[in-house]
């Protein structure tokens, strides 16, 4: 494996040596190493999860080949136990940027952030996912193309665009004849606060077919053949956003509401008395689900930015047809909530994190009862930094 | 013990000294500028003291965008996008101009070249004159200096008189002074640089300039053509604050706006600010 992540690499820096003109090339490094305890109801000494790990290894390479022109590609170099190296690299972004003669607005075109709701601009002040991302909504980026860009004198940041829909983990193994569109809006009247709304409609998802069952179940003469092509289909998605900043305070919030209807298939293989199959039958069904969460987190930032204090407040409700009617899943529903810091030992030029260590505890507390809480203690080192390439000094 | 105790208290009443502190950060252009105020500032208000360092506009503007200084120093306007960043932090970009800049177009002092118009110096940069005798000079190719990207004067230049991409071939320097130098050991170097920069220094000269072939072509050093806004490439020079500056940012940027501090402006090269300015400033000051 690492072999073939360093074959990588150096591919990747030999494009940048030829790359070089005319303007201006950054290379950057985000590291972060993390160790989780993860335990129901509190046993550190007990836990079902207990690791270090490299949780991100992004390799930034961004090149302005001219001022209305600019490329970018993100590879993720990081632990993974799916491999007998115990590492894997992923394609995180890959996009080209066109400047439009629309002032401050771009053509962004490839494998792209995906601007809904808090994702595209979660900065990991909080060292988890945010909460579209974790419920799984929507990844973090996806292939598409983009209109983006801001309004005039500081009012907002608008994006149009249209995407796969699948996330960056997919791209080109199933026909996609229902792209997903997305609307986002973002509105900074005055300082102190920014409101906003994103919506997605009319995607096909193919991606949580991995985690249904598939092939053969069952046994005897109750054999079913399960269809590999489900999909969740006629998503609908919005995620009205609020940040309030007010001195060294500030509190984000947004509200999600995710819908979509399932369709899976199935042939059931019928026998006769003495086992031999007669025939098959082809069962088509569908079955709605509708999400709905909250998630707040508000930050107080100390001592010249050398330290930031989070809380965090979550909650997931998940809903699924049963019938007619809509049945909530209280072992997948859940109030989240929690708290941690940051230190920076060092930050970067523009006040982007080069040296930090993060630390958040977070309890997950299921509508079923039953079910004991989940407790979370996350402990980080960040490491980042970056540097720009310019023709001569 | 009580070694301790006095020890404490030197270190309280140091600190009591410099009771305050105005944080600037920002264009390397009003670097050398802006140090001389502060300089003078500390002789009429010895408590505060005003610290100043460089990086560029950019940098001084997302400084000011985290809450990191007092006050950005920028050579060229804030973005819409950086203003929305600032509002979303908590951060109210408030803009006043402290001085004029005439960006001057150097060449080395015994280039023969004297004059150009935009459209010429804009063909320059863009890499379609390349020889000195295109341009009644020797037989001598050019050489460009300019700024990096993260520079306010990269963006002027580039946006009122290149009109279009740099040359690849264009030398990118660190800040005013090295395009000085570069040109000053370069006889086919041609450079932009602040006004400031080439007051009382020899080996390089600035051109006369002009928007139309016919004219007037315009020294950088006619500083009523400057403050009038005749030369072509006349500049405000900002400074942003959080908000309606106060307390001891407000004194020093009052100095600044004061005769004492034009009068800085104008013995550092720059030209100080114009009636138009002064009503806005007061505005934003009142």
């Amino acid at each position: 494996m690492h072999k073939k992540v360093l074959s990588i690499v150096v591919a990747l820096m030999a494009t940048l040596i030829f790359a070089l003109e005319p303007g201006e090339t950054e290379l950057e490094h985000n590291g972060w190493f993390r160790y989780t305890n993860q335990s129901s109801g509190l046993k550190l000494l007990d836990p079902s999860i207990s690791r270090f790990s490299l949780e991100r290894g992004y390799l930034r390479f961004s090149h302005q080949w001219t001022a209305k022109f600019f490329t970018k590609m993100t590879v993720d170099i990081f632990s993974s136990d799916k491999y007998p190296d115990g590492a894997t690299v992923r394609l995180k972004e890959a996009f080209a940027d066109l400047t439009l003669p629309l002032p401050d607005f771009n053509l962004t075109a490839g494998l792209q952030k995906h601007y809904f709701g808090l994702i595209y601009s979660w900065d990991y002040t909080h060292p988890e996912k945010s909460l579209a991302d974790d419920q799984g909504v929507c990844a973090s980026a996806d292939y598409g193309v983009t209109v983006n860009g801001f309004l005039p004198n500081g009012l907002g940041e608008l994006q149009l665009g249209i995407y796969n829909g699948e996330g960056y983990k997919y791209a080109g193994k199933y026909v996609n004849l229902s792209p997903e569109l997305l609307a986002n809006l973002r509105l900074t009247p005055f300082a102190g606060l920014a409101l906003g709304a994103s919506v997605f409609t009319n995607a096909s998802d193919y991606s949580p077919y991995k985690n249904d069952k598939k092939g053969r179940t069952g046994t005897g003469t109750n054999i079913v053949f399960m269809n590999a092509d489900t999909t969740n289909k006629n998503r609908l998605a919005i995620a009205p956003m609020v940040k309030i900043a007010f001195g060294p305070f500030s509190l984000t919030g947004e509200y999600i509401g995710y819908n979509y209807t399932r369709w899976f298939s199935y042939y059931k293989i019928n026998f006769d008395s003495v086992g031999q199959i007669i025939d098959s039958t082809l069962t088509e069904k569908t079955k709605k689900y509708a999400f709905s969460g909250i998630d707040l987190v508000p930050t107080l930032v100390l001592l010249k930015r050398r330290v930031e204090v989070f809380g965090r407040f979550s909650t997931w409700e998940r809903k699924e047809q049963h019938d007619d009617s809509m049945v909530v899943n209280k072992d997948k529903s859940f109030i989240r909530y929690g708290a941690g810091f940051n230190y920076h030992f060092a930050r970067r030029e523009k006040g982007k994190p080069g040296l930090e260590f993060q630390f958040a505890w977070t309890r997950t507390q299921f509508k079923n009862t039953e079910i004991k809480p989940n407790d979370s203690f996350l402990a980080q080192v960040r490491f980042e930094w970056n540097t720009i390439i310019t023709k001569q000094q | 013990m009580k070694k301790i105790l006095s020890l404490i208290t030197l270190v309280a009443m140091s600190t009591m000294l410099i009771a305050k502190e105005v944080v600037v950060k920002g264009s390397d252009t009003m670097l050398n500028l802006t140090q001389r105020l502060a300089e003078a500032f500390a002789a009429v208000q010895p408590d505060v003291l005003v610290s100043v360092s460089g990086g560029g506009s950019g940098v001084g503007i997302n400084a000011i965008i985290n809450r990191e200084v007092d006050i950005a120093n920028a050579s060229r306007k804030i973005k819409s996008k950086e203003i929305s960043s600032a509002r979303a932090n908590g951060v109210q970009p408030t803009e006043i101009v402290i001085a004029l800049d005439g960006l001057a177009v150097i060449v080395n002092a015994n280039n023969r070249v004297e004059k150009l118009t935009i459209d010429q110096i804009g063909a320059i940069y863009r890499g379609e004159i390349t020889n000195w005798s295109q341009l009644g000079g020797a037989n001598k190719k050019i050489v460009l200096y300019g700024r990096q990207p993260n520079s306010g004067t990269f963006v002027f230049f580039r946006e009122m008189v290149v009109k279009g991409e740099y040359a690849s071939h264009m030398i990118q320097m660190n800040g005013n002074s090295q395009i000085v130098e570069g040109v000053k050991a370069d006889e086919g170097g041609i450079g932009y640089v602040g006004l400031g920069y080439i007051h009382d220094v020899n080996g390089v000269k600035p051109l006369s300039v002009a928007q139309k072939a016919e004219g007037p072509f315009i020294s950088p050093g006619d500083v009523a053509s400057v403050k009038r806004g005749d030369y072509p490439l006349t500049r405000p020079l900002y400074q942003y604050t959080n908000g309606k500056p106060k307390g001891a940012i407000r004194n020093f940027i009052q100095f600044e706006l004061s005769s004492a501090g034009q009068k800085i402006v104008e013995e550092a090269g720059f030209v100080p600010v114009t009636e138009n300015y002064i009503e806005r400033n007061r505005t934003v000051l009142e």
